[in-house]
């Protein structure tokens, strides 16, 4: 398999006044291609840290971050803004829908960004709301929809740019566990079905179980990487 | 991000938020609608001012007065050989000399009236000077050929308003009485009364024309006549008219050379008229300048209200950055928010500017009629003063324009503020 993201030996502190509070101490791994990826690990690990950095939301104080080979840390803010436009989709804790706009709208925002045109973007919001099962629900503001579908929603949102990297942050750390399992479902489904490579952060060890491969991260530094039992059985 | 796209996204940003924005907009309103206002006003009053001192100067016709108002050589009077020097400056039309006679009275039978302003002219040549004003009641202008006619203005005929018979009508004979200096060295100068007999050649109309030259209380006598009477050939005005008035300058200053320097006084009412409008420019625009600072607030308010908009929608500019909007698309948001509140407040403004221009025009137009009333020195028929705002085009869009670009340079700094936001402070800002 082909290695899509590099993880190089990657250091992050963030700067509260003088105090130095480290993040990431030094993490290095690779994700494969079409790869379902677990972080996993207990709360103030650095799990959100990494994924931001993965995402190019941010960059790294020491160590390289390589997406298809090249190096995050030499891109302008313009250059990541486009990488994050084009090939990565996320999914986050609080879904993060822009509130007064509806369902489609809020899906088809990355085209919107993108320049496409209206009716290419609608029409695509409205076939990927519907691969997320929410057909019913497109003109629906994000306060008339519940927790899982607001995070359809955000999954369809996701995955509109067609990404090479779907980056979720504990998805379904804000859901009950029978929806939190909906979603889990869902992005397995949309891993196998369109090949694409999802990274999942998470705290709950039985959604990490559900993962090709699980990282273990704790305090900043990787404790081990194992491979999930049920995907070495297949 | 595609432009309409921005705005869509602008202009829903602000419809979420109705009744700041409005309060935002209210400012550009009041800053746009005090600019437009102050602005047609003084161009209506500046246009009427204009157009009043138009009509009451003739603009072709020079006065060359001797002396000056610095100290220097002043000129007694002018004699016949400098009436005609001017009258070979190229573009003067006709020159013609007045002479002073100073005031007289006059009898016809047993009524008598007092002109303060008696003056000695050569006829022919003083009504091409002013054709407009020097028209008859009564009576026809004087031939050159006889030395005994007397025209008589309006006023000086009609001393009282209600008086129903006039003092005098054409081929009346009357006596004019005046005073004559008599120099007769080795005595003492004196005054001598004399009377002198003179036929009504006419009478001349009401005119009303403000300023030095009102001919209602003028009678006028012939120019070689009074030089007889008087014993001089000298004149204390000369009045100059000229083909264009446009050219009225360059011929004020030839007639100046042709005399020491300040020795003589030339009276160019298009100069006078570019002074006064001059001015009133610099009155308009310095009450432009202080309606400008209203607009300078609201400039503030926007920037104050955008703030606080900023760190509300943190979150929201987290998001658009983390799923790829660029810097600047985020900036071209809220720029573009500043603009349509300027758009909206400059356009609202624009009319209420127009609407609350006629209306302080109708009240100052009131206003300036009743104190006219008061003024005794104005003639009865003066016109009711009349400002009309005048709305140009050129300073519409320049204010409209000036109210955009004061939204976006003060929305500049929140604008700039939001696209600087780090997605991931953005994302964990609650
Ligand atoms: N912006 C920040 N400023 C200061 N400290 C931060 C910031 N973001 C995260 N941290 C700290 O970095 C560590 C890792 O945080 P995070 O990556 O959010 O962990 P996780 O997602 O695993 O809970 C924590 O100790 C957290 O307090
Ligand atoms: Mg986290």
């Amino acid at each position: 398999m082909a290695t899509i993201l590099e993880v190089c030996e990657v250091r992050k502190n963030y700067h509260m006044g003088k105090v130095v509070v480290p993040a990431l101490r030094g993490v290095s791994f690779d994700v494969e291609k079409g790869e379902f990826l677990a972080i996993f690990g207990p709360s103030g690990g650095g799990k959100s840290t990494l994924l931001h950095l993965m995402g190019c939301l941010d960059r790294p104080d020491k160590g390289k971050i390589l997406i298809d080979g090249s190096n995050i840390l030499k891109l302008s803010d313009d250059k990541l803004a486009e990488l994050r436009l084009t090939k990565m989709g996320f999914v986050f804790q609080f879904f993060n829908l822009l509130p007064r706009l509806t369902s489609l709208r809020n899906v088809e925002l990355p085209l919107t960004i993108a320049g496409l045109p209206e009716k290419e973007t609608s029409k695509r919001a409205n076939e990927m709301l519907k691969l997320v099962g929410l057909e019913g629900r497109m003109d629906h503001r994000p306060f008339e929809l519940s927790g899982g579908e607001q995070q359809r929603v955000a999954m369809a949102r996701a995955l509109i740019n067609d990404p090479k990297i779907v980056l979720a942050d504990e998805p379904t750390g804000n859901l009950d566990t029978k929806t939190g399992w909906e979603i889990v479902e869902l992005m397995k489904k949309l891993n196998k079905e369109k090949g694409q490579t999802f990274v999942v952060v998470t705290h709950d060890p039985h959604i990490a179980e559900a993962a090709d491969r699980i990282i273990h991260l704790k305090d900043g530094l990787i404790e081990e990487i194992k491979k999930a039992p049920r995907r070495n059985k297949q | 991000m595609k432009l309409s796209k921005i705005l869509a996204m602008s202009w829903e940003g602000m419809s979420q938020r109705k009744f700041r924005t409005s309060l935002t907009t209210l400012g550009v309103v009041v800053g746009i609608t005090a600019i437009i206002s102050l602005a047609s006003l003084g161009e209506g009053f500046r246009l009427e001012i204009r157009e009043r001192m138009q009509t009451g100067f003739e603009l072709e016709n020079l006065t060359v007065i001797p002396g000056s108002f610095f100290a220097g050589l002043s000129k007694e009077g002018f004699i016949d050989k400098d009436v005609q020097s001017i009258s070979n400056i190229s573009g003067v039309k006709v020159a013609t000399p007045l002479m002073q006679v100073g005031n007289v009275t006059l009898y016809n039978k047993n009524e008598t009236v007092r002109a303060f302003v008696a003056t000695a002219v050569n006829f022919t040549e003083f009504v091409k000077i002013f054709p407009d004003r020097f028209i008859f009641e009564d009576g026809k202008l004087p031939t050159e050929d006889r030395n005994d006619t007397i025209v008589i203005g309006y006023r000086v005929n009609h001393p009282t308003e209600n008086e129903t018979a006039p003092f005098a009508i054409a081929n009346d004979n009357i006596t004019l009485t005046s005073r004559v200096l008599q120099i007769n060295p080795p005595n003492p100068p004196f005054y001598k009364q004399e009377n002198h007999t003179f036929t009504v050649a006419g009478t001349l109309q009401k005119r009303g024309t403000p300023g030095i030259t009102n001919f209602d209380y003028w009678v006028f006598i012939p120019l070689e006549t009074a030089r007889k009477i008087y014993n001089t050939q000298e004149s204390q005005l000369i009045f100059v008219k000229v083909y264009d008035h446009e050219e009225s300058e360059r011929i004020a200053d030839e007639i100046e050379g042709l005399f020491p320097p300040f020795s003589v006084t030339i009276l160019v009412p298009l100069t006078f008229i570019k002074q006064v409008d001059h001015i009133l420019t610099v009155v308009q625009i310095f009450l432009m300048a202080i309606a400008s600072i209203s607009l300078l607030v609201a400039g503030i308010g926007i920037m104050n209200i955008m703030t606080v908009s900023v760190m509300e929608r943190t979150r929201e500019i987290g998001i658009l950055k983390a799923i790829g909007a660029k810097s600047r698309t985020v900036l071209a948001i809220f720029l573009a928010e500043a603009t349509l509140i300027g758009i909206t407040g400059g356009l609202i403004g624009v009319f209420t500017g127009y609407g609350l221009s006629h209306v302080l025009a109708y009240g100052l137009s009131g206003l300036v009629q009743t104190q006219q009333q008061d003024a005794g020195f104005q003639p009865p028929d003066a016109q009711r003063m009349s400002i009309n705002p005048a709305f140009s085009p050129e300073w519409t869009i320049i204010a409209f324009v000036f109210a955009i670009i004061v939204c976006i340079i003060f929305g500049l700094y929140p604008a700039r503020k939001a696209a600087k936001l780090d997605p991931v402070e953005a994302l964990r800002y609650e």
